[in-house]
Parts: structure tokens; C-alpha cells; sequence
């Protein structure tokens, strides 16, 4: 699939804000290339099939990347109904790969370290 | 099959239920030859996700808390997972199977139950009555807080006096005390939680550093898990524990247990002879293996029977000043008992705890946001993340003989019988839902909540698993007698929640680590200590 594709869902899904970043600009549409290559991914299946189905809904690869945001949300809310269960692994998947991303935690006001070993300080 | 040295106890599960009952034996009667079999295995600090960068999208693999899930996402886990047919439940069963059984990932808010859920046949005419008191089972209790080790602060008067609590209350945080702020706009009842969590070092473990994902298991050991607290002990104390081992079926002759055939990691199979054999498997396992040996299974009984989970709801309120977001243990804060009590005015029997509790990680607050994507999902979450208050209501189940745990025609790759769960929320179980929700959400607004959602049942809540092989008089209404007998089997012992005939509206690890003391000295003081 195609790289401008793959952004185009992945930003259309995760378009970030004022403060969040874009879920490309937070690595996930490289990761998601990661996912997709290998034949280890859990759901990989499930996975193209939900972005075949965009692209196909769309009228290909390039005019769904080309196309403006509301026709873009539109396409995807159509594959979401028709394909419930896979979309949402794959939404879960993104989710997970945008929300653990360093550039998101920032900009959530949140901290890039784990829990462990420092822990939080809590009022009494 | 090789044929073992016969032992004078055989334990199967190492859970809280096992744990405690093998740490108390093996003091009370030392001479005894104790041998629990654990279907799973140790889990060390270097095992738990809390301190890697990926921690929070652990929950969705190996750590996830549902054992069908972990079996679903395929990772490696250290959880010795068999499947649960749960189609037929809109409550999901929640465990961990390993040593420390599901007090590895559970979130240690530790209340007891009140002298009320004790009777409430006699009380209310609902459920049965169980075949001891609050203040029968209160030394238990007592003693079980010290061994786990018990933050809180004395003086509830929603309970019967506590001695001082081990240790002082784990921190209120700005989301606790924001709720508190709403309770006290009633004058309704709070107090913060007994928590089985370290507020200061305790028994040689560090102190809370309030982390926040108790459900990843705890690296520092602070809260207590039946692998830090009683098994070190009991190892100690000469009890073998053989890890991996899954038990296949408790061998009875002539009416008497005679031991247990389990299978090791590497598909051996052995018989343990035994004079006395106990299991404690949780409410799913037991049921499991007592039906897949042929004990007790009489349709006209009670094994399997009168499942019972605490149906479990969320109001979650939104504030505009900054909360702690995922800061400090996720399930204890404060709790309210205000409504615990049978008040007939409001439309039904039993009652209602409400429990402040902390949030999520970042990751798991996005993933149950509706809608997931798109602008208004970031909206969503940064209204909610580190602004938010969740009040969960927990409301007591009562037993129902058709809510029950049925063994399916499959064997499993553990070489049991599949299993199956059939529950069906009760109409009265919903009115308390109904009721609490309507509580907790008044709750929310008086602290200053701008907005309020609701989740109406939360279904990945189904952490207890209670009833099942419940106690009793009566050999045709109960699988056991009140000291954990079975009434079909003398010398099989049953320690763990399955035993409950009634479950009260409050988390039941107190209780199960209580009655597992309790069962541990019914049979010391028959065995005398040699």
C-alpha cells in the first residue's frame, strides 16, 4: 500500500490538534508499515482488509489520499459500519502506537517515563 | 502414571484462598506434609510491563485481565490461561492463574463484609443465610490484615469496630478528596478504603510510590499479592509448592478423597495420594475440577450453581480544575456505605457500595471513548484526561440456582472438561445499578462535576467469582458444610470464594483470606499438631 495512503488514514483518524501532533507526525503511520510487513502481526489480516476497503469504498488508494477531510471521514465511517470487529483492532492498534508515542504524552501533559521506578508524587 | 509418597495435604491452586489456608496449616500443624499444585508459575518484578515504555498497551496482550483475551491476543503470558466460554454472560470473568492467583493483577482495595450479608435470609428473606457470623469469622479477619498487610484508617462506623489498621491510609489524592467534597454536600457516608497496599514499608515490602497501574502487577512488591505475603512464609514453614502442575481430577474411592492426578509441564502425569485434599481455584476453577471428577454432580445440587459476580457500573465525572489523572493505586481512594444497608423505600432489598477510585492510563481512557477517532475523540480526551473523577457502584448479587458455571463437551489443552458461564443480570441487581448510578452521579455534580457520563453495566469486571460450591447445613442446598467440607466427600475441602453463599456489595479478598484461615484451623484442630 501506498505510504500517502497509509498517512491519509492514519491522519484521518488520528488528525491530532492545537497540541496533539497528527498521528503521522507521532510515527504511527511508520509504524503501522511496520505491522502490515510482518507476517508475526496478530489481526494483520483484519488490518488490510479494513484499508482495502477504504481504498475500494474511496475509488482507490490515491483518491481517497487526494480527497478533502469530510470525504475522507466519510468513506471510513462507511467501512467502520460494514466492518465493525476490524476496524476496531485496527483502531486499537493505532490508538496504542499514537498514545504510548513521546510526542503525544508531552503534549498531553503527561510524562514519557513508565510508571516504574520513580512513580508519582500524590497529595494527602 | 507414577505413583507419588502419599502426603497428608493436597492443595490445588495457589491462589489468596490456597495461600493463606497453607501458611496457616503448615503453623498450626507443622508435622503435616503439605503439597500445593499451581497450575501456573512464579512472576518476578522483571516480568511486570510498568517499567517499560510500551506498559500501557500491555493490557491489551499478556496482561490483559481477561483470560480469554490473553489466550486471543497470543503473546506469551505467564498466566496459565484455559479458555471460559463467557457468550452467555454479559459480565465477563476476570483472573490471573499463576502463584498469587488473580491477587497478582487485582487492584487490593480490601473491605470486609458487613455483619448484614451474613444473614440475609433471616434479614431480608433473600438468599441464604451463611452458617457462621461476621464475629465468628471477625479473628480471622483480624488476623488476615496483618498478614497482608492493610492501609486504612479505623473508626468506620459503617463496620463494628477494627483494631487499628496496619498501616496508615494510602493518600486521598485531588481526585479523592474532590469526592469526598460531594459525599460530605449530603452528609453521606465515607472513609477511605482499606487497601491491601503498602503506605509505608511493611513485613520487609517498600511503600506505594503510587505508580498508578496496580493491574500490571506491582515491581516494588508494595501491594500485597498472595505470592509476597503468605507464600514466603509458607515455604518456609516446609510446604512444597509445584508450580506448573495442573490438577486433572481429585480421586475418591469409597467416599473419601484419596489424592489428586495432576499433569506437569512436560505432559507427565502423577498421582498424589493424600489424606486431605483442598482446592481453591476461584469460583470458575473449582466448580471445573470437582464436576470434571465426578463429585457432586447430582443436577438436584448446587455445584456450579448460583454464580455470583458484584455487577459492576461507572458515573465518571468532569471537572475543570487539574485531578490526578492516572496517578496513585487505580482502585482505592475512598468508598461510601451510605447505602449498603436494605432500605425498602427505595425499591429493593441489599444495597450499594460507591468507590471513588483513580484513572487509567492515557491509552485506556482513548480506547473506550465513543467516538475513538477523529477531532472530537481528542476533544473528548483532553476534556476527561487529568480532569476526571470515576465513582464505580458495586451492588450485591444474590445467588440464582440458573446463574452457574457448566463444564462443555471439549476437552481443553490443560486436559480438563471446557467450561462454561451462564448469568443473567437480575431485575433487582439492575434497580441497585439503577439506584447507585443515580447516587454517584448527584455525587459527582455537588463536587463540582460540568459533566457527567454513565456506564450503565461494565462488563470487564467480573473479577469475583462467587457461589459456586456454596457453604451450608443442608447436603441438598449446599455443596459444603461450614468448615469447607464437602458434604459428598468428608476429607475434600473447598477454600476459596466458591464457598460464599451470599456476597455482600463489597470486593471479597478479605473474606476469601479470612475463611481460607478459618478452614486452615477447623483442620488443624482435627489433626491435633502430631
Amino acid at each position: 500500500m501506498k505510504p500517502e495512503f497509509l498517512s491519509a488514514v492514519v491522519d484521518t483518524l488520528l488528525p491530532g490538534d492545537d497540541a496533539l501532533p497528527t498521528g503521522t507526525n507521532a510515527g504511527v503511520t511508520a509504524k503501522l508499515v511496520e505491522h502490515l510487513s510482518s507476517t508475526a502481526t496478530r489481526d494483520r489480516d483484519a488490518y488490510l482488509a479494513v484499508l482495502h476497503a477504504i481504498a475500494e469504498k474511496a475509488g482507490g488508494e490515491d483518491v481517497f489520499a487526494l480527497a478533502d477531510e469530510a470525504t475522507r471521514i466519510a468513506v471510513i465511517e462507511t467501512v467502520e459500519k460494514e466492518m465493525a470487529g476490524a476496524f476496531r483492532s485496527l483502531t486499537s492498534l493505532l490508538l496504542a502506537d499514537y498514545y504510548e508515542a513521546d510526542s503525544v504524552l508531552i503534549a498531553m501533559g503527561w510524562r514519557v517515563e513508565p510508571p516504574q521506578p520513580q512513580g508519582h508524587s500524590l497529595p494527602s | 502414571m507414577s505413583k507419588l509418597a502419599p502426603v497428608d495435604v493436597a492443595v490445588v491452586g495457589a491462589g489468596l484462598g490456597g495461600a493463606a489456608f497453607c501458611k496457616r496449616l503448615s503453623e498450626r500443624a507443622p508435622h503435616l506434609r503439605i503439597v500445593c499444585l499451581e497450575r501456573g508459575d512464579w512472576l518476578g518484578p522483571q516480568n511486570m510491563p510498568a517499567h517499560r515504555k510500551d506498559w500501557q498497551s500491555a493490557i491489551l496482550g499478556a496482561w490483559a485481565a481477561s483470560p480469554n483475551a490473553r489466550l486471543i491476543a497470543g503473546e506469551p503470558s505467564l498466566s496459565a490461561d484455559y479458555p471460559i466460554d463467557d457468550s452467555d454472560s454479559p459480565i465477563k470473568p476476570l483472573m490471573w492463574n499463576g502463584v498469587g492467583g488473580s491477587t497478582i493483577n487485582w487492584a487490593a482495595h480490601f473491605p470486609r463484609l458487613h455483619p448484614s450479608d451474613f444473614k440475609t435470609k433471616t434479614l431480608d428473606g433473600l438468599g441464604d443465610d451463611w452458617p457462621f457470623t461476621y464475629f465468628d469469622l471477625e479473628p480471622y479477619y483480624d488476623r488476615n490484615d496483618v498478614e497482608m498487610g492493610v492501609a486504612g484508617l479505623a473508626g468506620d462506623p459503617a463496620y463494628p469496630p477494627k483494631p487499628p489498621r496496619p498501616m496508615p491510609p494510602l493518600p486521598l489524592g485531588r481526585a479523592g478528596a474532590t469526592a469526598a467534597r460531594g459525599f460530605d454536600s449530603f452528609g453521606w457516608h465515607w472513609w477511605p478504603v482499606d487497601a491491601a497496599i503498602n503506605s509505608v514499608v511493611y513485613d520487609g515490602r517498600a511503600a506505594c510510590n503510587n505508580c498508578g497501574p496496580c493491574l500490571l502487577g506491582c515491581p516494588p512488591r508494595a501491594k500485597s499479592s498472595a505470592d509476597v505475603t503468605h507464600w514466603p512464609k509458607a515455604l518456609r514453614a516446609g510446604v512444597e509448592l509445584r508450580t506448573n502442575c495442573v490438577t486433572q481430577q481429585i480421586v475418591v474411592q469409597g467416599g473419601r478423597a484419596v489424592g489428586v492426578i495432576y499433569r506437569d509441564a512436560e505432559g507427565r502425569e502423577y498421582e498424589q495420594p493424600a489424606s486431605f485434599v483442598v482446592v481453591a481455584c476461584n469460583g470458575i476453577g473449582t466448580a471445573r475440577l470437582l464436576m470434571a471428577s465426578h463429585i457432586a454432580t447430582d443436577p438436584a445440587l448446587p455445584l456450579g450453581r448460583n454464580l455470583m459476580f458484584h455487577p459492576c457500573a461507572y458515573a465518571r465525572g468532569m471537572f475543570k480544575e487539574e485531578l490526578d489523572g492516572p496517578r496513585g493505586p487505580v482502585g482505592c481512594s475512598i468508598y461510601s456505605h451510605e447505602f449498603y444497608e436494605t432500605d425498602l423505600s427505595r425499591g429493593f432489598a441489599r444495597g450499594v457500595q460507591l468507590q471513588a477510585t483513580r484513572e487509567n492510563a492515557l491509552l485506556l481512557q482513548a480506547l473506550r471513548l465513543e467516538p475513538r477517532w477523529g477531532r472530537e475523540a481528542h476533544r473528548l480526551l483532553r476534556e476527561e484526561f487529568r480532569h476526571s473523577v470515576p465513582m464505580l457502584v458495586m451492588v450485591e448479587d444474590l445467588p440464582e440456582a440458573h446463574n452457574r458455571v457448566a463444564l462443555t463437551d471439549e476437552i481443553e489443552s490443560d486436559g480438563l472438561p471446557g467450561v462454561k458461564i451462564e448469568y443473567t443480570l437480575s431485575e433487582d441487581s439492575r434497580k441497585r445499578l439503577d439506584f447507585g448510578l443515580d447516587r454517584a452521579e448527584e455525587v459527582l455534580r455537588a463536587a463540582g462535576a460540568h459533566r457527567v457520563v454513565r456506564v450503565p453495566l461494565a462488563p470487564l469486571t467480573g473479577w469475583h467469582l462467587l457461589g459456586t460450591a456454596r457453604m451450608g447445613d443442608d447436603p441438598k442446598t449446599s455443596v459444603t458444610d461450614a468448615r469447607g467440607r464437602c458434604h459428598a466427600v468428608p476429607n475434600l475441602i473447598v477454600a476459596d470464594g466458591s464457598l460464599f453463599p451470599t456476597v455482600g456489595a463489597v470486593n471479597p479478598g478479605s473474606t476469601i483470606g479470612a475463611l481460607a484461615l478459618k478452614i486452615a484451623d477447623d483442620l488443624a484442630g482435627e489433626v491435633g499438631r502430631g
